[in-house]
């Protein structure tokens, strides 16, 4: 804490230093001095920048505070993105920052809330982390909904699924919906990596059947029905 | 069927022999079987198999009689089954079935403690698991001799 | 057979669509062929034969086989529900592995320790058998004479071995297994109520506002009393559930409330709460005043490991752990003023707000509250006091015997009540919670028993562990094990458990249907009939005693331990066996079989043959002439009638799903201690505690004190034991189901990912478990039902081939004797080569 604290103000007291000496006219540096000297600024400060995003983008700096590693951190490690055949491991920025550079820019502006919360508290323990679930799962579900499962697919691209190597259910539910485009990866596997909150009300993303919606007789159970209605029909 | 059951018998028979070499002398009354009787000498570090794999292939199981809950033959890895939610039932809750092409939960399974019938499954039966398990794929140490009803007593 | 033509047409339209779906049907799938009465079922009731919910069951029987089972609907424990276990009953009689003969250690034709089992009848088995212990008797006298009985064993079964060792062999050497899974529970209510056994029934779950799980894994151990709490915390909303545990197992999955806390400190917990109920002046200062009294237990008492252990020479209290003084409210509320929220919090590892919560469940005048606890609490270092700490908070709010209101001890055995506590199989202990130190308590016996004056022994005889310890030494001889596996279950069992089997002065008999651990290492093993092989009666966690038929014939010579039992005394006659000046101040008994004496005693055959019920077998009672379990039954229930243990008429018992004790009147008693529900209060009283000369229940003062081992630099990890969902106890019945089987083929070390990876260790890995003791191969589960915290690691002891209790501690609770399971350190490393 009291580290992330010096690190604000030591950021603060360069940005301020920085733009007092800039803020005044050169009166003595020729101006190829000038120049190179913003080249060498601009790269080293770029370089500064990317490393400090490099730095922040990993699980070590996620789980760095006690929040993340004793609540999301510990339920991301029963699961498959943690742990599985080979040994291919999914971590916190995987899942939760952009890879696109704007998006991921845009997102880090939205993470300076979450220092905000980490300064005030808002979920210092597991009482206040459990009861806030809910709202921080929403928010999450929301951006991978807007960008149709962007993390997600970053890994797993859809078209690249063999349907015969997966479980037939699996094939079958994955044919139906997601290379038709009529859900993405999120509708339905929400909770795939950390515990869900109070999932009142929240349906899972097969209610409707794609070739159910707005027709006819066209059924999972086709064969089944079949013979139901025959039986009916003869039945009178 | 008949001819898996007697696969089994067989794998079970050829593990029991495996195992039982420390006692396998003429006439032995009882096999030496690890999981079940202990090693041989039962105080001894022996090997320990692999973890079972979970039979995930969709196909439904026969039920030894029809009181018995179905075995899940699915992955069930990772589902949550919680106060907050039930994983289980977004497949295989009534008003899912049609969208996930899931078995519906037993009427059963819809009755409180009095019988009554309710609208959606009764909270006493919320959690899944104490009733339905999934398999691995370890043949069983021994044969279990029980008999089908359907085998007893029809006389042609 | 017949058909309507319009039956004619439906079922061939089914075979047209059938076609159509491209489906087969079988030609079995065709109309029943045989008529409807080859379909029939002959359907009977039966308890579950697992754990000590009770749930009932009906059982399907067709031409002597058993082929389904379901839930009884009338069984008000379970209404229709069984867990996986009890649905797949049908299927545990039938492993083909079943004894069915006795087997004797023979080497050249005779009886050897180092032998070869061998076939024999039973003739032989029994001479060999007799012949060792009247050598025992001879050599050493009646001490040197044991038997390891269960929880299982049916009420018949457990009241003529107690009737054969004290009466007979005169042994209190009497123990069951019992003694590793409630001792702990029974001790403390006798402190706190002067009487064995919950207040409450399970009636309560349906009038609670607040459950809390100390130490207990319902969802798992008890799922059909979690399916009664999951409807109430569903089905009412305002309804919250609190799950401590030492580590996140699938009962926390509905807590409101977790909390995971360091081994041992709930201690701490329990005297925080009381202390929270105190300081916000939430005592319900009338019920203290009129229904409880105040005592102080002695402290650092020791850790009920052998004497010369360090760790007992250096506590101070260890001879008289038990002890008490009186005490008064305020002395009781000074200490508990030291266990502030700050410093449980600190010493527990829990979130002060998760802390507060529980304790407002307690404190709060409106929430009725039902306490659950089973071997976190039971099988503790000091088992007794978390008992009885937990009963403080009750007591302090006046939250007890009402219905909704209650401390709730929960059993793991299907007869841990029935038969080990009630009939009084421990070694202290006689029926209806009398004990056999108390001279008033003998003599009552023997007058109902129809034996001499002076033949049970007073001493109390050897505990469980007491008795491995004395086998180990030699200085018990001739042990029988009936119904159970202690060498799979027993601490610190290879050494302390398997020397004393194998040791050659001692001759081992096991009875058991399976060939188990402990079965393999005995010199002769006893075929058993089991389950509804014979006539039972179990007794559960709420009190309720439910009697079944025998239902199917065991295989081969398999007979029941019951049958075991009386078959054996009439090997022995008193002049072997009992003191020449008790035979000469009663002439009478002289010349007789411990048969004629104990069970043709006038009151154990007084019933004929035909008072069986024509529609059912019952094999002992042909074998005997007279119908032995009505005789034991109503012998046993003289007992408790009158003194608050009222059992109704045995054939009572055959109609109905259970009842619960004291049964007045032919009414069942839900909720004891409290006027208008519990006859035996006095009028005017409202509520009395009448197992206590002074009507009053005992708040007792203990404080925190540290296990009797924690891990260090070496040995760094706990070790948490326990059960699964799917196998139960040591599996020799569960592990022969294959679904069973296949649900859960192995023991498994679950622990948490990061301690997994610091030792370099791949989920699924084989690895060593090590503590001071012993060692034990297993693989590493780093995912699934059991979430462990860092530092904690969980074992199930239902593998033979995994024996985990090589590597527990023998130290138990030095009150109750009973095994602490749920703590001692190990280390892991994996499995090299």
């Amino acid at each position: 804490m009291a580290r992330l604290k010096s690190f604000i103000l030591w950021c603060w007291s360069v940005v301020v230093g920085f733009w007092r000496i800039i803020s005044r006219p050169s009166a003595y540096l020729p101006l190829g001095l000038l120049t190179l000297g913003g080249f060498v600024g601009g790269v080293l400060f770029w370089g500064g920048f990317n490393t400090a995003l490099e730095v922040t983008n990993t699980e070590k700096f996620c789980t760095s505070c006690h929040e993340m590693r004793d609540n999301v951190y510990q339920e991301l490690q029963s699961t498959v993105h943690f742990s599985n055949r080979s040994g291919v491991r999914a971590t916190c920025p995987d899942c939760h920052v952009p890879h696109n550079w704007t998006d991921k820019i845009a997102r880090k502006m939205q993470a300076s809330k979450e220092v905000w919360g980490k300064i005030f508290g808002t979920i210092s323990t597991r009482e206040k982390f459990l009861n806030m679930r809910l709202e921080l799962a929403k928010h999450e579900w929301a951006r991978l909904k807007a960008n149709d499962s962007l993390e997600c697919r970053n890994c797993h691209s859809s078209v690249a699924m063999d349907f015969t190597k997966q479980t037939r259910r699996a094939a079958e539910i994955h044919g139906r919906y997601l290379t038709t485009g009529e859900k993405t990866c999120i509708d339905c596997h929400k909770g795939i990596a950390h515990l869900l909150p109070d999932m009142t009300g929240i349906e899972p993303g097969w209610k409707d059947a794609p070739e159910l919606q707005g027709k006819g007789s066209a059924s999972w159970h086709g064969p089944e029905r079949a013979m139901r209605t025959y039986l009916a029909e003869i039945g009178q | 069927m008949r001819s898996l059951t007697l696969l089994g018998a067989v794998l079970a028979a050829g593990l029991v022999l495996a195992f039982g070499a420390a006692f396998s002398q003429e006439g032995a009354p009882v096999k030496i079987v690890p999981r079940l009787t202990g090693t041989a000498d039962p105080m001894a570090l022996e090997r320990v198999p692999a973890l079972g794999r979970a039979v995930v292939d969709d196909v439904r199981r026969m039920r030894n009689y029809p009181e018995q809950p179905p075995v899940i033959p699915h992955s069930i890895d990772g589902y949550q089954l919680t106060l907050n939610t039930n994983r289980c039932m977004d497949c295989h809750k009534r008003e899912f079935t049609e969208g996930s092409g899931a078995p519906m939960i037993s009427v059963t399974h819809f009755q409180d403690r009095d019988g009554q019938v309710l609208s959606d499954v009764t909270p006493r039966r919320y959690f899944c698991t104490a009733c339905h398990v999934q398999q691995t794929d370890v043949p069983p140490l021994v044969q279990n001799r029980f008999q089908d009803a359907k085998d007893i007593g029809r006389k042609p | 057979m017949t058909l309507s033509r319009r039956e004619m047409l439906k079922a061939q339209a089914a075979s047209v669509a059938a076609l159509a779906a491209n489906m087969s049907v079988p030609a079995e799938a065709q109309p029943v062929s045989g008529g409807v009465d080859t379909l029939q079922i002959k359907w009977s009731k039966a308890p579950c034969r697992f754990c000590g919910t009770g749930c009932g069951v009906m059982v399907g029987v067709k031409e002597g086989r058993v082929i389904a089972t379901h839930g009884d609907m009338k069984a008000d424990v379970n209404r229709g529900l069984n867990c996986i276990k009890g649905y797949f009953l049908s299927k545990i009689m039938y492993g083909s592995d079943r004894l069915t003969q006795p087997l004797l250690r023979k080497k050249n034709g005779v009886y050897a320790k180092d032998g070869e089992f061998t076939p024999v009848s039973w003739a032989e088995a029994f001479d060999t058998m007799a012949a060792k212990a009247k050598e025992t008797l001879k050599a050493k006298g009646p001490t040197a004479l044991g038997m390891f009985g269960s929880g299982q064993w049916t009420i018949f079964e457990g009241y003529a071995a107690t009737k054969l060792m004290r009466a007979g062999f005169r042994s209190n050497n009497l123990d069951p297994n019992a003694r590793h899974c409630m001792a702990s529970a029974a001790y403390a209510f006798m402190r706190t109520f002067g009487m064995d056994e919950p207040m409450g029934c399970y009636d309560d779950f349906e009038h609670a506002d607040a459950f809390v799980l100390w130490g207990s894994n319902m969802a798992e151990m008890h799922p059909i009393l979690w399916t009664r709490v999951t409807d109430r915390r569903l089905g009412q909303p305002h309804v919250k559930v609190a799950v401590l545990s030492t580590f996140t197992h699938r009962s926390s999955d509905l807590a409101d409330i977790p909390i995971v806390f360091k081994p041992g400190t709930d201690l701490a917990i329990l005297n925080y709460i009381a202390n929270h109920i105190i300081s916000t002046g939430r005592v319900n200062k009338d019920f203290v005043e009129k229904h409880t009294t105040f005592v102080k237990g002695a402290t650092d008492i020791g850790y009920g490991l052998r004497p010369d252990d360090p760790r007992e020479v250096k506590a101070r209290k260890a001879a008289d752990p038990a002890a008490t003084t009186p005490s008064d409210f305020e002395a009781y509320a000074a200490f508990v003023k030291d266990y502030t929220l700050e410093k449980v919090s600190a010493l527990t590892g829990v979130e002060p707000g998760f802390l507060q919560q529980l304790a407002e469940l307690y404190a709060d005048p409106k929430r009725k509250v039902v306490s659950f606890w089973t071997m976190g609490f039971n099988q503790h270092v000091r088992g007794v006091w978390a008992n009885q700490l937990v009963y403080n908070l009750h007591l302090l709010t006046g939250k007890i015997s009402e219905p909704g209101n209650s401390p709730f001890s929960l059993t793991g055995q299907p007869s841990a009540c029935g038969t080990a506590r009630e009939v009084g199989t421990f070694a202290h202990r006689l029926p209806a919670d009398m004990t056999v130190t108390n001279p008033e308590h003998r003599k009552h016996t023997e007058e109902i028993w129809r034996v001499p004056n002076g033949i049970i022994p007073e001493k109390p005889g050897y505990h469980a562990v007491e008795q491995d310890r004395m086998l180990k030494d030699g200085k018990l001889n001739f042990y029988w094990i009936q119904v159970n596996n202690n060498l799979q279950a027993a601490p610190n069992s290879s050494n302390e458990t398997y020397p004393g089997y194998r040791n050659p002065e001692n001759f081992v008999v096991v009875s058991d249907a399976y060939p188990t651990v402990t079965a393999m290492a005995a010199d002769l093993i006893l075929p058993a009939a089991m389950w509804v092989e014979k006539e039972g009666a179990y007794g559960n966690a709420e009190r309720r005693t439910h009697v079944w038929h025998q239902l199917v014939n065991a295989p081969g010579e398999a007979r029941s331990d019951l049958w075991q039992l009386m078959e054996f005394s009439k090997r022995f006659t008193t002049d072997e066996v009992w003191p020449a000046e008790i035979l000469d101040a009663n002439p009478n008994y002289r010349g007789k079989t411990l048969f004629d004496v104990l069970y043709r005693n006038g009151n154990v055959d007084k019933f004929a043959l035909s008072e069986i019920s024509p529609d059912y077998e019952n094999q002992e009672s042909k074998d005997f002439g007279f119908y032995v379990h009505k005789g034991l039954f109503e012998e046993y229930a003289t007992f408790g009638r009158g003194h608050g243990h009222d059992l109704g008429p045995y054939e009572l018992y055959h109609e109905v799903r259970g009842l619960r004790w004291p049964v007045v009147d032919g009414k069942e008693t839900l909720w004891r201690y409290r006027e208008g529900l519990d006859p035996y209060v006095q009028p005017g009283k409202g509520v009395e505690f009448y197992g206590n000369k002074d009507g009053k229940a005992r708040i007792i003062a203990v404080p925190y004190e540290p296990p009797a081992e924690s891990p260090d630099a070496e040995y760094d990890l706990w070790l948490v034991t326990g059960r699964v969902l799917e196998h139960w106890h040591s599996g020799s019945m569960t592990m022969r189901v294959p679904e069973l089987y296949k649900a859960f083929p192995g023991a498994r070390c679950f622990m948490h990912p990061e301690d997994a990876r610091k030792r370099g260790l791949n989920q699924g890995a084989e690895i060593t478990v090590i503590s001071r003791r012993g060692e034990m191969r297993t693989r590493v589960e780093t995912r699934g039902r059991n979430r462990m915290p860092p530092g904690v690691v969980f074992v199930p002891w239902f593998d033979a081939s995994q024996l985990i209790n090589k590597t527990t501690l023998d130290a138990t609770d030095p009150i109750s004797k009973q095994t602490d399971f749920k703590k001692c350190a190990v280390k892991i490393v994996p499995v090299s080569g």
